[in-house]
């Protein structure tokens, strides 16, 4: 049962998490490299990681994405989709895709002459899935070191977690306001049935005991 | 259009479901501050538990408090308001 139990929690955790991390704002430091369009076969259950939120985006099965193609400075390259994702989910409200492909153009640069830039994105590279992140905007930095606080996930996650105290203090209340009181009432009930029995138990016994006292001439 | 009406039916529905829970909550908490309050006091007469529990609950009906709760609806739609311009006018 324990065994069951934590597998639930560590499951639910995991999910938690995961959601997360795909959802909330992150920032690369990288070199843009280039940008192209392609028409991508959007089909299966992978159609969740891409953009949802047009009718075109929702009925065809392919169509034309923006990528954007990038360097880390550890040298490992990394390619972002640069999708709208309009008044879907996740709530980012983009709709600035062919502004952000143009800023990705200008900060194109080459390894010996590097112009340095901070990708904001959410989602994750999937190789074997193909999937890809979505880069939300594009700005250039001095250089590869330099260090961005991601205000807006700290900001977030406290208000998620300030969220959840408050449905247990909801919680709380409720059950001790409107959940308990029926059981207590029910437990007083039960609990005078019980010393009612055990009254009558109590004289019954009584009873036999001068029953027996009498037949017998002496107490047990 | 269809995905911002959809969004627009959807943020209304959540935040009249918050509301209404959140307005139990604090309804319930003042209620409950009440009872211990009219229990605590034992110098004075406060007159018959029900009717000051009561009256206490007219006061908080109209007081700063309950009017707060709007905010439910306020503070949502102002940050993704700011949110939209945020994300997408070039600065």
């Amino acid at each position: 049962m324990r065994c069951v139990k934590a597998t639930f929690w560590t499951l639910v955790v995991l999910v938690v998490v995961g959601f997360l991390h795909y959802t909330l704002p992150q920032h690369d430091v990288v070199r843009v490299v280039g940008t192209y369009q392609q028409r991508v076969d959007i089909g299966g259950w992978t159609r969740v990681f891409w953009s949802g939120s047009s009718k075109t985006q929702i009925t065809q099965v392919n169509r034309d994405v923006q990528f954007i193609q990038a360097v880390k400075p550890n040298g490992k390259a990394i390619v972002y989709r640069n999708e709208d994702t309009g008044w879907g989910w996740p709530p980012y409200f983009k709709f600035d895709t062919a502004t952000l492909q143009a800023k990705a153009d200008d900060l194109k640069s080459t390894p010996e002459t590097p112009k340095w830039a901070v990708v904001t994105h959410y989602g994750w590279r999937m190789d074997m899935l193909s999937i890809f992140p979505n880069a939300i905007s594009v700005k250039a930095v001095a250089g590869p070191d330099v260090r961005v606080i991601p205000w807006a996930s700290i900001i977030i996650l406290f208000v998620l977690a300030a969220i959840a105290l408050l449905i247990r203090a909801m919680w709380r209340q409720f059950r001790e306001r409107s959940i308990d009181p029926l059981f207590n009432d029910a437990a007083s009930r039960l609990d005078e049935v019980g010393y009612r029995a055990e009254a009558a138990g109590e004289r019954a016994r009584g009873r036999w005991a001068r029953l027996k006292q009498r037949l017998f001439g002496k107490a047990k | 259009m269809l995905a911002f009406w959809k969004l627009i039916v959807l943020l209304l529905i959540t935040l009249t479901l918050i509301y209404w829970l959140l307005l139990a909550y604090s309804r319930s908490l003042r209620r409950e501050a009440l009872e211990k309050g009219w229990d605590a006091v034992t110098g004075q007469d406060l007159g018959p538990r029900e009717s000051y529990i009561e009256t206490g609950m007219a006061q908080y009906e109209t007081s700063l408090r309950r009017k707060l709760l709007w905010l439910v609806y306020v503070l949502p739609i102002a940050v993704l308001t700011v949110l939209i311009l945020v994300m997408n006018v070039q600065w």
